[in-house]
């Protein structure tokens, strides 16, 4: 069957003062009907500058090439009225500040109304019917009260609720969480998550969770695409990848999780584990592997040659970028 | 005794809805705003109600009293050279001066806030050379083109707003220019592309109201100088023309009698500096409340 959406070899330069940086170099993936795709990388790894390829919100300096279809629509290829019905009926987005992502100047209920008048073709008495609908499947209490609340009314938690009330009132096929929980405080976290793995079973809306949060990617995702540098490194079934990850990236990453195995094995005090350096400038494209200067396991093939995404493992939908992947007997011990 | 250190759901939410009339209370909390709003209400009563309040008719000479003082029988403020009541025509007087604060400031927003909205919203080329227009009006001087203006089309009301109006023009643009720049970084803005919401939405429901405040206060700030325009037109014989009852035509009028009768002269000097002050006054009391940072 044929993906919701398709991303294949997607490239993007940005332009800022000192000239071209490309910050996404070649990326493919795919997120089915109703499947959770988590989306990991730390800060600047290109991780949200595709996410907002998709939706075409990049500065208009920005060079895109490559393809993304959403059910087959070349999404690149839509013109500003074509694009206007994607946003937000198609594709929505919630975003990672619950405290600036709504209008002050407008009440709850009037935001949503927006969007059931604009893409739901709803009027009168049925916007409101369906708003409050919105908010009670988000969990709001007192829903005809906060209909006509203001966004400065609302603590960050409940923002974060209006906010996805806001991208399901749409009813859109596919939900871009971007750190949609990094904002809130822990308590609040765990509520998000669990509307949306809710929400998830009960509308059945794909997802594409970008996050830095390995926590989170547990929790709600089927699938893990590793980002590093603008470019993919690892992709795998959750399960997967937090039993046996081969990219030495994304071990690093789990190794750095406080109360992870490898973090409970270290002798003396508990110390958690980093990964030395910083992530490269991407001005050039890169000869060698991205990683290598900060790999423990790095060669002098990584140095001088970049290494290609390959299929590994028994079930042939583990993918990674790396010349010397680690097996689990490395992960574990 | 409980402290209210934890915040109650029902009192927060009253507090909520009472935050329209906290607006008020804040205002009245600034004793210079306070004064400013009173003047102001004095100045427009006095206008709205001018055949009302006025004793005498503000064009009405009467011989046998030509240049009374003030305080003589029947006339409080005392007569000038044609024997009018002083006060009636300070009163009438307040009309114009409203009239042409209030429209030339009018013209100056309706026609300069889409303009520097678009200008911030879109940036590239175009608000280049809006902005580059507006510091060449800002550079002009307003006097020059008031009189250009006199002199092709003869001295009028409307001529004197629209001088005054295109005057006022560039604080409109920049203000406007300014927020749209600012807000258009904000994530509800992001949000409601995101949306599908057409710009032309975003621009006038989503970015507009958030600019509310500055454009007032400026609009608060504008009047003023308008004001002060217009007496200044008037008294070089460029607006209102006599015998209409305006405080810049009253002054031209006293000139001639300061030495006897410098009150004919001072009375509407009076009525143009504190106008002008109190809305300066109303105007700053507004941008505190606008701007917490300030306050």
């Amino acid at each position: 069957m044929q993906d919701l959406l398709e991303v294949e070899n997607l490239q993007v330069r940005l332009f800022d003062r000192t000239g071209p940086v490309l910050a996404v170099r070649g990326v493919s993936l795919s997120v089915g009907r109703g499947e959770v795709v988590a989306l990991v990388g730390e800060s600047g790894c290109g991780k949200s500058v595709t996410a907002l390829s998709l939706l075409r919100l990049l500065p208009a300096s920005a060079q895109i090439s490559g393809s993304i279809r959403l059910d087959g629509q070349d999404l690149l290829a839509l013109n500003s009225q074509q694009l206007r019905t994607i946003r937000g009926g198609e594709i929505a987005m919630v975003f990672q500040e619950p405290m600036t992502s709504l209008n002050p100047a407008f009440s709850v209920g009037n935001q949503i109304a927006e969007v059931l008048r604009l893409h739901r073709g709803l009027r009168g008495g049925g916007v409101r019917a369906r708003a409050l609908e919105l908010l009670r499947m988000v969990g709001i209490g007192a829903a005809d009260k906060r209909l006509r609340s203001f966004p400065h009314e609302l603590s960050g938690g409940m923002r974060q609720r209006v906010m996805i009330a806001m991208a399901l009132a749409g009813e859109p096929n596919l939900l871009i969480l971007d750190e949609p929980t990094t904002a809130l405080d822990v308590t609040t976290q765990a509520q998000i998550l669990d509307i949306v793995r809710d929400l998830r079973t009960r509308t059945g809306t794909a997802i594409l969770l970008i996050t830095h949060d390995l926590g989170v990617v547990a929790d709600l995702a089927d699938r893990v695409v590793v980002m590093y540098a603008g470019a993919k490194v690892e992709e795998a079934d959750v399960y997967e990848l937090f039993e046996t990850p081969r990219h030495p990236y994304a071990a690093g990453l789990l190794r750095a999780l406080p109360g992870s195995a490898a973090a409970r094995q270290e002798a003396g005090p508990p110390r958690l584990a980093e990964i030395p350096g910083i992530v490269p400038t991407l001005r050039a494209p890169l000869a060698s592997c991205a990683f290598a200067p900060r790999c423990q396991s790095a060669t002098d093939q990584c140095r001088t040659q970049p290494p290609l995404l390959a299929p590994c493992g028994p079930g042939g939908d583990h993918e990674v970028a790396c010349f010397h992947p680690e097996s689990a007997a490395t992960v574990s011990a | 005794m409980s402290l209210a250190i934890v915040p109650d759901p029902e009192a927060m939410l009253k507090a909520a809805e009472r935050s329209g009339r906290d607006w008020w209370r804040r205002l009245f909390h600034r004793p210079p705003a306070v004064i400013g709003l009173a003047g102001v209400a004095v100045v427009t009563i006095a206008a709205i109600f001018a055949p009302l309040l006025s004793p005498y008719s503000p064009v009405a000479s009467s011989f046998q009293h030509i240049l009374a003082p003030s305080f003589s029988p029947g006339h409080l403020l005392g007569t000038d050279e044609l024997g009018r009541d002083v006060l009636s025509r300070l009163i009438y007087g307040a009309q114009p001066t409203l009239e042409v604060g209030l429209l030339a400031t009018g013209l100056a927003l309706v026609v300069g806030v889409p303009i520097g909205l678009v200008s911030g919203y879109y940036r590239g080329a175009g608000d280049m050379i809006v902005m580059r227009v507006a510091d060449v009006v800002l550079a002009f001087p307003f006097l020059l083109l008031a009189i250009g203006f006199a002199a092709i089309f003869g001295p009028s009301l409307r001529n004197v707003v629209v001088a005054l109006g295109i005057g006022s023009l560039p604080g409109f643009v920049r203000i406007a220019r300014a927020e749209a720049m600012a807000l258009r970084e904000q994530d509800y803005v992001q949000a409601a592309i995101v949306t599908g919401v057409r710009d032309r939405v975003i621009l006038f429901r989503h970015l507009l109201p958030n600019m509310a405040g500055p454009i007032l206060v400026q609009a608060t700030l504008t009047i003023p100088g308008a004001i002060l325009g217009s007496a200044l037109l008037a008294y070089l014989g460029l607006g209102e023309q006599p015998p209409t009852a305006s405080w810049g035509t009253m002054l031209t009028a006293a000139q001639d009698h300061l030495f006897n009768d410098p009150w004919l002269a001072i009375l509407p000097g009076l009525a143009i500096f504190i106008t002008t002050l109190c809305f300066n006054l109303l105007g700053d009391g507004l941008r505190d409340l606008f701007d917490p940072a300030l306050s």
